[in-house]
């Protein structure tokens, strides 16, 4: 069964399009990755499913019922982890996760009972009592997690939920995100890190302009770009670097630049290492290495899009 | 359930709150402590009853009114009768007497300044006792006329004048007046905080997680404002109690109603609050609105200290501010009987509330999310 179906959802502020005519389906046991950059509309998809925003158009199921006609069915199944931290600081951790999770009817023993889990699952048992002030950015970001599971969704989503945080917690978040899963729940997560969504995710959509360009496997989105190859010329600085010049180059499909390195996707049909590097000798440029890339999803993101994920 | 789950993690965190508690107990008791003491000299604390003096007039033959002035002399009323040269209405406009009484066949009629003079609280409320008794004789008088004896020297005779003099310890000195006047704008304050309760959740995101939640925004906001209502009202008792016990502040002897008055304003004060923060435009506005309405009110109002008889437009002003009505109110309630104060007090603060209230549920339904 479809845990999720989008159909031609479509969200206007004014006359901005945030999400443009999306249709998608998330099938059960799936951790499904929404990879876009900023302001591509990841979160504006993702608080239209979760209730939070109503839409223009279009429509969205969860298990098979219809979100507008049966919201409480609709909210009681899905665990929202938002993109901003939600937790009260005037609460201790478990004070948070009880409280979230009795909005969602559970009581007594049985509340006492889910919450705890929800604190183990986040590896916060230990610091039960303590308020979040107390708490490191990652830990915050742990008790986001516990407050919208311990009502044991079935359609768990995940707005950025490592933004700015440590390694460690890092791990710990997407361990987490593998254990859920493998307990049953469907998730969708959305990141700015290409390599955690390529890391976790059975499958990834890519979303530009409030559109979803791509959808599929990371084996089958990799496969769009076969026809092209990535070249990364490290220099000593980008200063001097024309990419419009670089652009130019035939075979070239796109360029950008990540800290000291000159990422270029082109053709493999055409050979043009030679230009390109002759535009750097031209350009007084250092060149300081060279490497030829097999695609990543970074590549595919690139090709797709004509951006970095990250290009603030 | 819902509801009092969201009330109830109100009122935990409010009185976990250092600031809170700070602001809503400690600040008010420390105030009247301070300008209950320093400002004592501008309170006589002797009875100003002795300068109560009264004219009357009396057309009709019988001996009621003898009777409770003899009873009303005996606390140090003066009544005299009114000469044929005198207007006695003139008397009281220009101060020269308290009030004045004249008495028909059709009843009882009573004038005193309309400024809020202490005296002539005392006297209305001493009268309005008395004309229930008259009352009652009156009808006697009609049905059994041998009965009218017992009415009034039947063991009860006394008792109009028991209920409603006042006893001179009972005056209101210094801390008495600063214990009402701090309570009813501490009171107001509470708007300060219930301007938060929506907004708070906005500023911290948790608003997503409520509207996430299957509860329904109805049921967020009367949770909401439930806590906030109960939070406000044990702080306003705690005050009370506490002026009441240590620093012997008189609170009279109606403290159901008096607290019936406070929690009319405790009502309006969190409506006002969560209604400003639905108006305001930004997520700080409201608090700086309500800190000017408060402290304008609070001036005007007399907390401060004690604005005597305002009149034309500075009496205006004064009438503008809630807590001039709630003082009054309050006033008349402990040291005259005079119950009927209640009714301005609360109606003023219950329609407001009731204002306020609409504006914020039918901003909050247009809204998306909280
Ligand atoms: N309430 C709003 N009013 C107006 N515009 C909005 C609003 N919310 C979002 N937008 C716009 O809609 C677009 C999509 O925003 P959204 O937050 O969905 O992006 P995102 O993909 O989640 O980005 P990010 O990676 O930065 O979180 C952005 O251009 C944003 O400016
Ligand atoms: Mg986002």
């Amino acid at each position: 069964m479809n845990v999720l179906e989008i159909k031609n959802l479509t969200k206007k502020f004014g006359d901005f399009i945030a999400v443009d005519n999306m249709s998608l389906t998330v099938a059960e046991g799936e951790i499904f990755g929404f990879l876009g950059a900023n302001g591509a509309g990841k979160s504006t998809t993702i608080n239209m499913i979760a209730g939070l925003l109503r839409s223009n158009d279009g429509t969205i199921s969860i298990l098979g019922k219809n979100n507008a006609k049966q919201s409480r069915f609709a909210k009681m199944n899905i665990g929202m982890v938002p993109q901003d931290i939600a937790i009260y600081e005037d609460m201790t951790a478990y004070e948070n996760v009880k409280f979230f999770a009795g909005l969602y009817g559970l009581r007594g023993a049985e509340l006492n009972e889910r919450v705890v889990e929800a604190l183990e699952f986040v590896g916060l048992q230990d610091k039960h009592k303590s308020y979040p002030k107390s708490f490191s950015g990652g830990m915050k970001r742990r008790l986001n997690i516990a407050c919208a599971i311990a009502h044991r969704p079935k359609l768990i989503i995940m707005d950025e939920p490592t933004v700015g945080i440590d390694p460690q917690s890092r791990n710990y978040i997407l361990t987490s995100v593998r254990k859920l899963n493998e307990m049953g729940c469907t998730i969708i997560y959305t990141s700015h890190y290409m390599e955690e969504v390529e890391e976790i995710c059975s499958k990834i959509a890519i979303i530009d302009h409030g559109k979803i360009i791509a959808e599929g496997t990371k084996e089958q989105l990799k496969s769009i770009i076969t026809n092209t190859k990535d070249v990364w010329i490290e220099v000593k600085t980008t200063e001097k670097v024309n990419l419009a010049a670089i652009q130019d180059i035939n075979g070239v499909e796109a360029v950008s630049v990540d800290e000291n390195f000159i990422k270029i996707n082109s053709d493999t049909g055409v050979n043009n290492l030679n230009k390109i590097l002759e535009h750097f000798m031209n350009s007084h440029i250092e060149i300081r290495s060279l490497q030829e890339k097999a695609p990543n999803l970074e590549t595919v993101f690139l090709t797709l899009t004509g951006r970095n994920l990250r290009d603030q | 359930m819902n509801i009092i789950n969201m009330a109830w993690k109100g009122i935990k965190t409010d009185f976990r709150d250092i600031r809170t508690l700070f602001f809503m107990l400690a600040f008010p008791i420390i105030l009247m402590l301070v300008l209950g003491t320093a400002l004592s000299n501008a309170f006589t604390t002797t009875l100003p009853i002795d300068d109560i003096d009264v004219l009357y007039k009396d057309t009709t033959d019988g001996a009621a009114l003898q009777q409770f002035i003899q009873q009303a002399d005996q606390s140090g009323i003066e009544f005299k009768k009114v000469t044929i040269h005198t207007d006695g209405k003139k008397e009281v406009k220009q101060g020269k007497y308290t009030g004045y009484v004249e008495v028909t066949e059709e009843g009882v009629e009573l004038y005193v300044n309309s400024g809020d003079s202490i005296g002539g609280n005392i006297l209305q409320g001493m009268l309005s006792s008395y004309v229930d008794k008259y009352n009652i004789s009156s009808e006697i008088m009609k049905v059994a006329p041998d009965k009218l004896e017992q009415a009034f020297s039947g063991g009860k005779q006394t008792n109009f004048i028991k209920e409603t003099s006042v006893n001179p310890t009972k005056q209101p000195g210094s801390m008495d007046y600063y214990a009402i006047v701090i309570t009813s704008m501490i009171v107001l304050y509470g708007a300060m905080s219930s301007s938060s309760l929506i907004v708070g959740e906005r500023v911290r995101k948790t608003a997503d997680r409520l509207i996430a939640s299957p509860v329904r925004k109805s049921e967020i906001f009367i949770g909401k404002v439930l806590g906030s209502l109960v939070s406000n009202s044990l702080c306003v008792l705690l005050v009370v109690l506490f002026s009441k016990l240590f620093f012997k502040a008189n609170w009279g002897d109606h403290m159901g109603l008096v607290f019936l008055v406070l929690l009319a304003e405790v009502i309006f004060a969190v409506s006002l609050g969560i209604g400003v923060s639905f108006l305001a435009k930004t997520s700080a506005a409201p608090k700086v609105i309500i800190m000017l309405f408060v402290q304008l009110s609070s001036f005007f109002g007399g907390a401060y200290f004690k604005l005597e008889n305002p009149e034309g437009i500075f009496k205006f002003i004064t009438d503008l501010s809630p807590l001039t009505w709630i003082n009054s109110a309050l006033t008349k309630i402990i040291y005259a009987n005079d119950f009927s104060a209640a009714i301005p007090a609360l109606t003023i603060n219950l329609v407001g509330a009731i204002l306020f209230l609409l504006i914020s549920i039918v901003s909050l339904q247009r809204r998306e999310g909280l």
